[in-house]
């Protein structure tokens, strides 16, 4: 009962590596492979197969079984659950295995498995217990008993017994103190560090829905905390703020002293070694106080007051126009042809930053084809110095579009917009057999570096329980994902 | 110690389990992968490499894997606590009768490791051993030292040991009693206060995983006063800030298991806007995990309207979210809508009703039928909304408007005529026989307001034949309807519309009603005007899709399959099989009866019309299983009303073959306990109307007088068989 074991799909929907199953019969990893291969060759978009897919159990059918499944770059993984169990569990432990496959292979991708087979099915034996528990997954404990693939140990494993038995197969960091000798079960013992390092990256994501007006539906942002630590001993860290408030719906790592969060705003924690996400919040702007009940009283919930809404960075104006004149008429025996216009602008707001890799997306609808269209700086700057180096920094990096024939999607790609300008694309479509149904919203993509929404400031990272003075950084980072209706 | 021997076994066995499955090429590529394991075992750093092989061959070939095991007990004495642990994991792992003999020794030694890593494994591994031989973990006294290791200093131990003992405890209440031999009472994992003080402790140290396991052992507890439940929520609640969705939801379930108990309103109400947070967080995850958590919001929403109140736009839909993200999100905003927020809502179903994807398009023009239902206030605004969107002339949008506006006119009566004309404009453009049945039931029902309406309905009693039945039925309704209102002008059309119906007609259903009309209309005019012209009681939304003794099972199961299913879990376990004593076995002796009847009624509707499921396609409740499910979720309401569990008490003694021997409709007899599922069919005369759905106008009409006073169906029904046999 509990999570059965991962399946690991290549994208033609064949087994590559599973866990080893528990169930008496091996006809279930393949029924589940089944289940989900037909759900997908069933479904007339992949993303909408329901995630979760219920399976009938071939031995027991007493058992409920079902089998939760993501898609991962090429990769599908499946991962079937059985008894009455969270579906969540299932999810949560997948994201969990793809974290860790991206932290010890920085990517995760059909070629990346198969050439790393070994250290992959090492994982899968660590974190998955056969009966269905997830066993050890923190990075740092995995770190001590599956080595990831070094370049040593790449030497080693091309190298045959002889060469290990002379050589002790030591791996670089020296052996491991004892695993699991660790008091603290997120971080290993025994940590050194020639130089002793701790960066913090806030990166907060804009999530929000434009409507046709201009006026922001709902706009939030939410930020994560990642930290990249690399301090010898068993540091003890005091993350200050200078203005916490900005944060709520707050979720943490486990190191994080909770009480202490709660007496005064102060994240307190013994870290774990490399790379995590300290703490997880929303950011919405004026709700910081007892939030649900300020908001619930307020009757101005027709539309969200400005103070609401995270502003949105960038305004779009966007036409759309399509002409009914030609070939309507089926007499004339020609295919109905409707020419469509496009036209949309993008003005930055932000006056102190560009935006980055803006990517504007629309879906032109079924029979979309004959797409010519034009991307173009209209103004930009208005002289001032910053911008026009900017542009020249940027060099050929200038506007481009593109359009994707499978999916219908248009696509608007701008490297760089820097303050106070505007860009712009014009041109023409057309369809076929129906009137053109685009779709009414434009999906836009950003990135802003050095800027966070919620202008979170930290105050002091202090660092006690250790000699050393370690170098630390902190740094923001802000992506957007804009639904912008027209 | 000797691993050369093993690594020259090695080879051998991965060639024979490869080869047979894997083409020459991707041989070679593993090939390779072997050899650098065995590489690597003879470091003595990855033995655990071998591990997958030796399991697949104790399936095969248990008695080679024998050799094996020495290996095995020699390394669970090794001084390296790491092959220590994982010697004891493979020996459970080996599913060999042979090996697990020699498994006890080893893993009684592991039990009391001083290494919390090698006692944790091993406390899985009973776990195991259980599942393979009980008798062995209790001759072995297994049982008893989990139980003492409950209070382990480390909270790790502690956590795989409650999920050790709560997969005995599973396995062992519910494997029959043909294993005899065990005791059971000493497998029950019974949670004690002492055992709850221990797990609050350890819940805040250990790993997501072993927190999960905490809290679903948790939720079994029974609180012995609402001190101790309150006491419960409170430590539970700071799980609430987990960074792992999984630990929320399950933290989420415990603490609306003991809320429950909790007397004190301010802290219940305090526990609920603290539960908003983390599950509004949930829903910037990947669109699974918001699916997950959609599907449970949708549930506690039920029990809790109050929590999200002020959050409807967290689930406004974007153009890119997934199908399944949509369709729960349009759901559960339907679900927060209020007269504040209506606006912004209503806004919002417009935008969705103009995008590409049909059934998205059409679930959110039902929603704003509902929300119409569901808010006096806003009704004529979303009458005005569905006005725009017919206005766009695009056809489906159009049918499903017609479909809802029948809604709004039988929740305000005579409100809305001004739109008729509109509606009937768009007549010829129908094809669907839904959105067919719903004009023709409007024309029927403002016959006298509606001057051509004898001319519309002409075009419907000419093509009579070709319609589908529910468009036949509804047809003869309104004609009859028609002819009571206007009898001067309509006499023709009324005779052609009986006549047709009773002879030309292969439906009995529409024959049936035919000739109860005539019947009704010759004997005595009056009785047919209270009939069919009876008052009919005003639709309202349900606040639960399901009934509210399974809503409350549900709840307890927050975060499981049942959960995301709206369904218990002995519904979908299984064929659907559920027995009279299951049930009796389920339900509590501490609940009261009238409880557990409710409870077990409408788990056998559950179970009987997952049976019938095709009977149950109205698919149009907003509901990502599709028809089946939002067929049972009707149900489920029809359940919820008192009336209806009179009816269903009533007939279940007196077996409903009066109803079948009068509509001949064979279909029907697995569904005694569903009245109101058959779409637009005889049966439908008992919908109550409670239901928003399609089937409850065409269904209420041909009996309306009936189903005006559902309290003693028999005998009403009695009446018309006797006209009927008399007409015979």
């Amino acid at each position: 009962m509990g999570i059965d074991g991962l399946i690991i799909l290549d994208n033609a929907g064949r087994s590559i590596i599973q866990s080893g199953f528990r169930s008496t019969t091996p006809a279930y990893p393949l029924l589940q492979i089944d289940a989900v291969n037909t759900a997908l060759a069933a479904a007339s978009r992949p993303t909408d197969v329901d995630p979760v897919i219920q399976v009938q159990h071939p031995s027991n059918s007493d058992i409920p079984s079902a089998c939760c499944h993501v898609a991962c770059g090429d990769l599908r993984i499946l991962c079937p659950i059985s008894g009455n169990v969270d579906p969540l569990v299932g999810f949560a432990f997948l994201q969990t295995f793809v974290d860790i496959l991206q932290e010890y292979f920085g990517g995760v991708s059909l070629a990346i498995v198969k050439d790393n087979f070994d250290v992959v099915y090492q994982l899968l034996e660590e974190t998955l217990d056969s009966v269905g528990h997830p066993l050890t997954t923190s990075h740092n404990a995995l770190r001590d008993i599956v080595l990831p693939p070094s370049l040593f140990s790449k030497l080693l494993n091309a190298a045959t017994a002889n060469l290990a038995a002379i050589g002790g197969g030591t791996p670089i960091q020296g052996p491991p103190a004892g695993p699991f000798s660790s008091q603290i079960p997120w971080r290993k013992a025994g940590v050194k560090y020639a130089s002793n390092e701790m960066y913090i990256d806030v990166n907060e994501n804009l999530q929000a829905i434009v409507n046709k007006q201009g006026v922001p539906l709902t706009s939030s942002a939410y930020g994560k905390i990642e930290v990249a630590c690399r301090l010898s001993g068993t540091p003890d860290c005091t993350l200050n703020f200078t203005n916490p408030q900005v944060m709520t719906d707050c979720s943490f790592h486990p190191c994080v002293r909770l009480q202490r969060w709660s007496r005064d705003k102060h994240m307190s924690f013994i870290p774990p070694d490399g790379h995590f996400v300290l703490a997880e919040y929303r950011y919405t702007p004026n709700t910081n106080s007892n939030s649900a009940i300020t908001r619930f009283a307020n009757p101005s919930s027709t539309a969200p007051s400005p103070k609401e809404v995270v502003p949105i960075p960038f305004a779009i104006k966007a036409k759309f126009e399509v002409e009914e004149t030609t070939g309507t008429n089926g007499a004339t025996g020609r295919a109905a042809s409707f020419p469509g216009t496009l036209s949309a602008t993008v003005m930055l707001m932000l006056t102190t930053r560009p935006i980055e890799n803006v990517f504007v997306e629309l879906n032109l609808g079924e029979s979309a084809h004959a797409i010519k269209c034009v991307a173009s700086r209209e103004s930009g700057g208005l002289g001032r110095g910053l911008s026009a180096l900017e542009s020249g920094h940027a060099g050929s990096a200038s506007a481009s579009w593109s359009f994707d024939s499978r999916k219908k999607v248009l696509r608007w790609e701008i490297p760089n917009v820097p303050p106070s300008t505007h860009w712009s694309l014009q041109g023409s479509f057309a369809a076929s057999t129906t009137p053109p149904r685009p779709s009414h919203a434009l999906q836009v993509r950003f990135e802003i570096q050095s800027h966070t929404f919620s202008a979170l400031k930290v105050d002091q990272l202090k660092i006690t329980g250790e000699g050393y003075k370690p170098y630390k950084g902190v740094r923001g980072r802000s992506t957007g994902n804009v639904e912008w209706r027209w | 110690m000797s691993k050369g021997p093993r690594s020259i076994r090695g080879p051998g066995k991965a060639k024979t389990t490869i080869v047979s499955r894997r083409s020459q090429h991707e041989y070679r590529k593993r090939k390779d992968d072997i050899k650098r394991v065995i590489a690597s075992m003879t470091v003595g750093k990855r033995r655990k490499l071998v591990v997958p092989i030796l399991m697949n061959y104790a399936k095969t070939q248990p008695e080679l894997v024998i050799l094996a095991v020495n290996t095995f007990v020699k390394d669970s004495d090794d001084p390296n606590p790491l092959v220590r642990a994982l010697a004891i994991r493979t020996m459970g792992c080996l599913r060999a009768e042979k090996i697990i003999d020699y498994l006890c020794d080893p893993l009684q030694k592991a039990l009391r490791d001083e290494n919390p890593y090698v006692r944790k494994t091993a406390a899985l591994c009973v776990a195991k051993l259980y599942d393979l031989k009980p008798e062995l973990v209790m001759e072995n006294g297994f049982l008893e030292q989990l139980h003492d290791m409950i209070s382990d200093s480390n909270p790790m131990v502690v956590a795989n040991t409650v999920a050790a003992l709560t997969d005995i405890h599973i396995a062992a209440t519910s494997s029959e009693p043909s294993t005899s031999s065990i005791d059971n009472s000493s497998t029950v994992f019974h949670i004690t206060t002492a055992i709850l003080n221990k797990l609050l402790v350890a819940l805040n140290e250990c790993s997501e995983w072993g927190r999960v396991a905490i809290l679903n052992a948790l939720a079994r507890y029974t609180a012995a006063d609402d001190k101790e439940s309150e006491h419960i929520c409170e430590r539970v609640v700071p799980q609430f800030q987990h960074i792992n969705g999984s630990v929320v939801l399950a933290a989420v379930k415990v603490v609306m298991i003991h809320l429950r108990n909790v007397k004190r309103e301010d802290l219940g109400k305090q526990l609920i806007r603290k539960m908003a947070p983390p599950l509004v967080t949930l829903l910037s995850s990947p669109p699974e995990v918001q699916w997950v958590a959609l599907r449970n919001i949708n549930l506690l929403l039920q029990k809790r309207p109050e929590l999200l109140s002020s959050e409807i736009r967290v689930f406004f839909c974007k153009y890119n979210d997934p199908l399944y993200v949509k369709v729960e999100k349009l759901d559960i905003m339907v679900r927060l809508a209020n007269d504040k927020n209506v606006d912004a809502l209503l806004s919002e179903l417009k935008e969705y009703a103009s995008e590409v994807d049909v059934d998205f398009v059409r679930k959110s023009v039902k929603a704003i039928g509902q929300t119409a239902v569901k808010i006096d206030e806003a009704a004529e605004k979303c009458v005005n909304v569905l006005l725009e969107l017919i206005a766009t002339r695009v056809s489906y949008v159009v049918q499903e408007a017609i479909v809802v506006m029948k809604d709004i006119f039988r929740k305000y009566p005579s409100t809305y005529e001004g739109v008729i004309p509109t509606l009937c404009a768009n007549l010829d453009e129908l094809d669907e026989p839904e959105a067919k049945a719903s004009l023709i039931w409007i024309i029927g029902e403002y016959a006298n307001k509606i001057d051509n309406a004898d001319e519309l309905l002409t075009l419907f009693v000419d093509t009579f034949t070709e319609e589908s039945y529910p468009v036949q039925l509804q047809t003869l309704t309104a004609v009859v309807k028609l002819f009571l209102k206007k009898p001067d002008s309509s006499q023709a059309i009324v005779q052609q519309v009986l006549n047709t119906a009773t002879k030309d007609c292969d439906s009995p259903d529409v024959r049936d009603r035919a000739y109860i009309y005539w019947r009704l209309l010759s004997m005595d005019p009056a009785a047919a005007k209270s009939v069919v012209l009876s008052h009919r009681p005003p639709i309202s939304i349900p606040r639960t899709t399901v009934a509210p003794a399974v809503l409350e099972e549900l709840i307890g199961e927050i975060g499981s399959l049942a959960s995301v299913y709206h369904k218990p879990a002995e519904t979908f376990i299984g064929k659907g099989r559920l027995s009279a004593d299951a049930i009796q076995r389920k339900v509590g002796p501490g609940e009261d009866d009238e409880s557990q009847l409710s409870t077990q009624k409408a788990l056998q509707t559950v179970v009987a019309g997952q049976q019938s499921e095709n009977l149950l396609d109205f698919g149009d409740e907003p509901s990502t299983e599709g028809g089946g499910l939002s067929g049972l979720a009707a149900t489920q309401t029809m359940l919820a009303q008192p009336a209806a569990a009179n009816l269903i008490a009533g007939t279940s003694s007196n077996p409903l073959d009066d109803l079948v021997s009068i509509f001949g409709n064979v279909s029907m007899q697995p569904m005694s306990a569903t009245p109101s599922a058959a779409p637009g069919g005889g049966f439908g005369g008992f919908d109550f109307g409670q239901a928003p759905t399609s089937a409850a106008p065409q269904a209420v009409d041909a009996f309306a007088g009936l189903s005006a006073t559902p309290a003693a169906p028999p005998p009403q029904q009695q009446k018309p068989q006797e006209d009927l046999l008399g007409l015979f």
